[in-house]
């Protein structure tokens, strides 16, 4: 569609480029159909397009954010759903993250607001912390309900909700080092550790290390690396997610030169998406663009690595699972075959539930910052996934699985939870 | 562009703008009004974007019941009200006015009922088309008019428009899929139209709103017929190697006495377009695809497919391809229902709508690209071919204004040729502000005022979608 | 006194003067649905029986335009020498209502007249692409086109169908037509009572067999079709059509789905044509023009409920057409028209018309269902903006 920006306006290349990607949008609103949000709330403003077009008249008129514009640029999950959708190829993705910087440039949130954004971007990409911060959540759990009534401080009881009851023990899984393969070898490959993942639920990673050396596969967890940086490249913090990626790409980088690596495995697809995103967020720093090229195209979900090894077939074992595509997985990296593939391959009857374009409403710090539509989406989702009357859920993000988690009895694992025992580990805990 | 004007604001409503506001807030339910300046603009255009009005204020309903408070109240004070779905219209059906509060049915979503006794579904006028397919499909049902835009577009548009698609061919537009609605008139007395069964007790009033753009009155509910589905379907692609030797072979078809579900036109540009976005496996090295669907069980299918390709061989076919799956025969469609957005990824568009008697198929589209060629533009052409509804899509850069001019004008010159060929100004996208002026083209002013006189018995004061529809010189006196 | 334009300028300047001298006008074509509405009187007669003629007929294109006096059997002749048909069935009235003469298409059209395949194909207003008509101010107006697919404007073409002369008098019809189907079956199921009936339609409607017609026909006059050859019992009856190899196919999977609700025995071509033609005339009870005759149409699952519902306090026959939605029934003696209607209001709706009773019958009872307060309001707009000195056919709607 037309734009309106003075070519001084176009000469900083991240107005240039939001210009571009606006130019592509051709207003058709095949977007809304799919977007959680819209869905839900019934309000173009809340929906890809009318974001879309909320930005673009904040950018050409060079606005500062204001509190309507950031409302419903808060509201977006960032599930990408409206990208898999889009027919003309809007990169909503790469709008949003510049809008999200602009507001966090130019607007002024509330008091609580900021604290709560400020607590989250502090406590939890560091394990250390998140870790100590559960076990206070557990202390403050019974002020949830007085929280909840009000307003400003509903994220905090949000977050006591999804504080898991019992703090997983400490695992050795993101100790640094390196695990050998059993057998030849096949590959050597560096597996994320994370942030919050290692602490909800070391398993995740433990199974995809024995699962991989099983296989013959080298995984090297690299010294002093670190939160990917999307939780807070997705508030707009975009110095703070710069200097994570950074950090990153300087450990991967050592390896690649210590080692070689054919692949940098990531287990939660949320970051996922931000690490193969890496190339284009450093795109502009000469020192680190192509570094960040090279980080980006080694990145790979744990089952899009998986799926290249030709993994041999299993007996049924009559289980039912029922695969939740995590939306960092379908829209943020197009990955919809190959972990349902997978499942099938080892014996897993695999259920697809309806409308599983939906995001199920976690999105990262979205289930704390948005409670109230989060509790909506999450309910839909449930219900979906119950209506398969599958026997596990099965998914590829760790955020999914608190969300999910906290609202059905059906059990939910990691997809390579399920992989690593049909290939002959443990059975899953959850599962016993 | 600027070419299409659009009614002067009332100045007396545009005073008021606060208390209007106001009162609107107490009407209703705080999250369903929207009124802040910055909140308006996303409203102010549809899906065709190349014109822009902003509103004077935004509700967003969720029963009839509160449609019918604001209607009354827009009515009391002489307020414009231009309805809105979910903002598809190709024609600015939806797009606002400075005077104008929009009625967005976006929240009512609700599928109130299916019936699958009487093949019926009742659902409230936000739902989008597909999703009534999908809600009615465990019962082995589906809802036949598929616009393209099926994915988002609200059954109340399509209601407002009388929309199609591209199984049409077998199974009608709108209007012959409509039982019954629910309405809530200019002083927002609520009626019902037909319902479960056939037919009206009086005049049809229900096909008279079937296609109204908004200016009877505001469709809430409504009660379509279901059918049952297929047993199996299959989208074959015939290429040929000109646009001629396509459209030929579409005529012998349907004058063979085969009535194929679709039949489906694309020519090289828009082929190499939609390739582009859904990797359906259409082939590149053709002028023309024809995408014929049949349907029916294994037998059937196979007895019209041996026919279909025995008149394309006469022809002088190139390719011809069946799907082989079910997901290949959902890409084909994906690639064919994406045509117009995907078209963004290389140029703006506008695109035509106009229907020609199929005799008149070859010519038009020659016609079509000699127009293009002589105002320095390039066209895209995807569209309906078994019923003749043609869709030129016009390329231009929406950042030049002159470009933009001249496709305007293409596209005029395009749609008179299809009037003159014994066609019309619109086969399923409506008139609404883009082909407001050319109705004179088609109509005389006898056919014209008549239908305005019609439109007067709902609403005399010209308060619903104003701008829309009838060309502004020429109305008769509120 | 009867005028008869033989061309459209005659036409509209006769309207023109009456409009002025505020004669009113009954609007004919062959007059063999003469009877229908409101009785109603007027001054004049104005027929179209002098407008004839197909004017362009392209069967590739599947488009024909006739003048609206042109006989339907003139029409129906052009279309099967081209194994063409209209898909919607006209109706025949001329049995039930016990007239002569020729049917015309412009009375088709203005009856909005459909048959047995209605509830899948459509009415006749769903095969009206465009009209040409003189309004009531004598002015001639053209309305939609020939191509199937038209949104230009609001949709006269479908508010002239059906109007029963009311609104304009139709010059020109200009129609969709569709191939004659290669061959026909039918699927006769026997024995089930009305609600079995209503229930075994809808199963078979919601097969993938495109069943084009679905009557039930109860004993009192199942022996009144086909001369009496349909099997005994009830005769629930499904119409197949399409390709030979295709309606073989369709009919061995609906003859497996409905033997589990009774004995199925299947009748062929011909005598398929003719069975669907004497439901579509509504044969059994032509040649009693005495017995009040309604049409009610309904929800398909509501007709024999109220078809049951009416016998406990009347005496009446009736068999069902589309799928069970379409109920003509005859009434023993009085019409019992408010009965009936408020069964149907209490049955989710729908509407009965009177199409025949003796005279005094009809002087008191409404001939169409009557309509709520605020859409008989706008029907009487409407009217007024296309007749607004009210002179074509005065009552014979309500509101009208």
């Amino acid at each position: 569609m037309q734009t309106n920006f003075t070519a001084e306006q176009l000469a900083d290349p991240h107005v240039a480029e939001s210009e571009k990607i606006l130019r592509r949008c051709v207003h058709c609103g095949f977007c809304t159909a799919t977007c959680p949000t819209y869905v839900t709330l019934g309000n173009e403003l809340d929906s890809p397009r009318g974001r879309i077009y909320l930005i673009k008249d904040m950018l050409e008129n060079g606005r500062a954010a204001d509190a309507e514009v950031v409302t419903h640029i808060d509201r977006c999950l960032s599930c990408l759903a409206c990208v898999t959708t889009c027919p003309s190829g809007v990169n909503y993705m790469h709008l949003v993250d510049h809008a999200r910087v602009h507001i966090e440039k130019t607007y002024r949130r509330p008091p609580m607001d900021r604290l709560i954004r400020q607590v989250l971007a502090t406590v939890l990409p560091y394990p250390g912390r998140f870790r100590l911060a559960l076990g206070l959540a557990r202390l403050g759990r019974p002020l949830a309900p007085l929280l909840r009534r009000v307003a400003p401080l509903k994220p905090l009881a949000a977050m006591l909700d999804l504080a898991p009851q019992a703090r997983p023990k400490p695992s050795t899984s993101a100790r640094p080092g390196s695990r050998g393969s059993e057998g030849e070898r096949r590959g050597r490959v560096a597996i994320l550790s994370g942030c919050a993942q290692p602490v909800l639920d070391p398993g995740i990673n433990e199974a995809t290390i024995r699962l991989l050396t099983r296989l013959g596969v080298e995984v090297v967890v690299p010294q002093g690396e670190g939160c990917c940086g999307a939780l807070v490249h997705h508030m707009g913090k975009e110095d703070q997610a710069l200097a994570f990626a950074r950090s990153n790409i300087d450990v991967w980088i050592r390896e690649i030169e210590a080692g070689g690596l054919d692949a940098i495995i990531i287990t939660a697809s949320g970051c996922g998406t931000t690490i193969k995103d890496y190339g284009h967020m450093l795109r502009l720093d000469p020192a680190y663009a192509d570094k960040a090229a090279k980080v980006s195209a080694l990145a790979k979900d744990v089952s899009e690595y998986l799926s290249a090894l030709e993994l041999p077939e299993v007996e049924s074992r009559g289980l039912a699972v029922a695969y939740h595509s995590a939306c960092s997985m379908q829209h943020g990296q197009k990955i919809t075959m190959a972990p349902k593939v997978l499942l099938r391959k080892a014996g897993f009857t695999v259920r697809e539930p309806a409308e599983g374009h939906l995001c199920c409403g976690s999105a990262g710090t979205y289930n704390i910052m948005q409670p109230e539509i989060s509790a909506q989406l999450k309910t839909r989702k449930v219900k979906n996934i119950e209506a398969t009357r599958a026997d596990v859920i099965a998914t590829g993000n760790i955020g999914c699985m608190t969300q999910i988690g906290t609202a059905t009895a059906i059990p939910i694992v990691h997809t390579v939870e399920l992989l690593d025992w049909a290939y002959g580990g443990p059975k899953p805990a959850k599962l016993a | 562009m600027e070419a299409i004007k659009f009614l002067e604001p009332r100045a007396s409503v545009v005073a008021r703008r606060s208390a209007i506001i106001a009162d609107l807030v107490d009407l209703l339910p705080r999250e369903c009004v929207v009124h802040e300046a910055r909140e308006l603009v996303p409203f102010e255009t549809d899906a065709f974007v190349s014109y822009r009005r902003l509103p004077l204020a935004v509700v967003l309903p969720t029963t009839t019941e509160q449609v019918a408070a604001v209607m009354k109240y827009c009515n009391r004070y002489g307020i414009p009200v231009v309805a809105r779905g979910a903002g598809t219209s190709l024609s600015g059906g939806a797009i606002p006015q400075e005077d104008a509060v929009v009625v967005g049915l976006s929240k009512m979503t609700r599928i109130l009922e299916v019936d699958p006794a009487n093949r019926t579904a009742t659902v409230q006028a936000g739902v989008t088309n597909l999703s009534i397919s999908d809600a009615v499909s465990p019962e082995g049902f589906f809802y036949a008019p598929d616009p393209s835009s099926q994915l988002a577009c609200t059954i109340g548009g399509n209601i407002g428009m009388n929309s199609g698609g591209a199984h049409c061919l077998k199974y009608g537009v709108t209007t012959n899929n409509l039982l019954g609605v629910r309405m809530v008139l200019v002083d927002g007395t609520v009626i019902d139209l037909g319902g479960k069964h056939l037919d009206s007790a009086g005049y049809d009033l229900l096909g008279l709103v079937c296609g109204s753009e908004g200016q009877l009155g505001l469709v809430t509910e409504a009660t379509v017929r279901l059918i049952a589905k297929p047993e199996g379907a299959r989208p074959v692609l015939f290429g040929f190697d000109s646009s001629d030797a396509a459209g030929a072979c579409v005529a012998d078809i349907i004058g063979s006495g085969i009535i194929p579900v679709a039949i489906e036109f694309m020519d090289k540009p828009a082929i190499e377009i939609c390739e582009a976005f859904a990797h359906a496996g259409y082939p590149l090295d053709v002028a023309a695809l024809l995408i014929v669907e049949v349907e029916g069980s294994e037998a059937e299918m196979e007895a019209m497919l041996k026919e279909i390709v025995a008149i394309a061989g006469r022809h002088g076919v190139r390719t011809v391809r069946e799907s082989q799956s079910a997901t290949e025969a959902a890409l084909i469609w994906k690639g064919r229902k994406s045509a117009f957005g995907a078209t963004g990824r290389i140029a703006d568009y506008i695109c035509m709508d106009g229907t020609v008697p199929l005799g008149k198929l070859s010519y038009v589209l020659e016609k079509t690209s000699e127009i293009v060629e002589r105002y320095g533009l390039r066209v895209a052409n995807v569209f309906h071919a078994g019923d003749g509804n043609m869709h030129p899509l016009i390329l231009f850069n929406a950042n030049d204004p002159e470009d933009a001019a001249r496709a305007e004008e293409a596209g005029n010159e395009i749609l008179k040729l299809c009037v003159e060929a014994g066609g019309c100004l619109t086969g399923e996208h409506g008139v609404g502000i883009e082909k407001r002026d050319l109705m004179r083209h088609q109509y005389s002013d006898v056919d014209l005022n008549q239908q305005m006189a019609v439109r007067a018995a709902f609403d005399s004061e010209w308060l619903l979608n104003p701008s829309k529809v009838f060309p502004l010189e020429g109305r008769p006196a509120a | 006194m009867t005028l008869t334009p033989h061309n459209e300028a005659d036409a509209a300047y006769v309207i023109r003067n009456a409009a002025a001298g505020g004669t009113t006008l009954a609007i004919v074509g062959g007059n063999t649905r003469s009877g229908f509405g409101n009785a109603f009187a007027c001054h004049d007669t104005l027929s179209s029986s002098g407008l004839t003629g197909i004017v362009d007929y392209e069967p590739a294109e599947m488009v024909m335009t006739a003048k609206a006096g042109t006989p339907v059997a003139e029409i129906e002749a052009a279309l099967s020498a081209n194994r063409q048909m209209m898909a919607f069935e006209p109706m025949d009235h001329r049995g039930i209502m016990g007239t002569t003469g020729e049917p015309t298409i412009g009375g088709v059209f203005a009856a909005n007249a459909s048959g047995p395949r209605r509830f899948v194909a459509g009415a006749a207003r769903d095969s009206l692409l465009g009209i040409r008509f003189v309004n009531g101010k004598g002015e001639i107006v053209r309305a939609g086109g020939r191509v199937m697919k038209n949104v230009t404007g609001l949709d006269l073409v479908k508010l002239l169908a059906g109007s029963q002369g009311t609104l304009g008098f139709l010059i020109e019809v200009t129609f969709r037509v569709l191939p004659v189907p290669q061959t026909v079956e039918t699927i006769v199921i026997s024995g089930l009572d009305d609600a079995v009936a209503t229930q075994a339609m809808a199963v078979a409607m919601a097969m993938p067999v495109e069943v084009s017609g679905a009557a039930h026909l109860p004993q009192t006059v199942r022996g009144r079709f086909l001369s009496g050859r349909l099997p005994d019992g009830e005769a629930t009856v499904l119409r197949l059509e399409g390709l030979e190899a295709s309606v073989s196919v369709r009919a061995e999977k609906l003859t497996a789905a409905m033997a589990v609700f009774g004995e199925v025995s299947r009748f062929g071509a011909e005598d398929s044509r003719h069975l669907w033609q004497q439901i579509r005339d509504v044969a059994p009870y032509a040649g009693t023009p005495q017995k009040p005759l309604w049409r009610v149409s309904v929800a398909p699952s509501a007709g024999h409920q109220l078809v049951a519902a009416l016998r406990l306090e009347a005496g009446i026959d009736a068999f069902f057409d589309w799928q069970g939605g379409l109920v003509w029934m005859r009434m023993e003696a009085d019409p019992e028209a408010e009965l009936l209607r408020r069964y149907i209001k209490a049955l989710g709706g729908g509407h009965a018309t009177l199409l025949r009773a003796p005279e005094q019958a009809r002087a008191v009872t409404p001939a169409f269902q009557p309509q709520a307060d605020a859409v008989a309001a706008l029907s009487a707009r409407v009217k007024q903006k296309l007749d607004p000195a009210g002179i074509f056919n005065p009552g014979k709607m309500a509101g009208a």
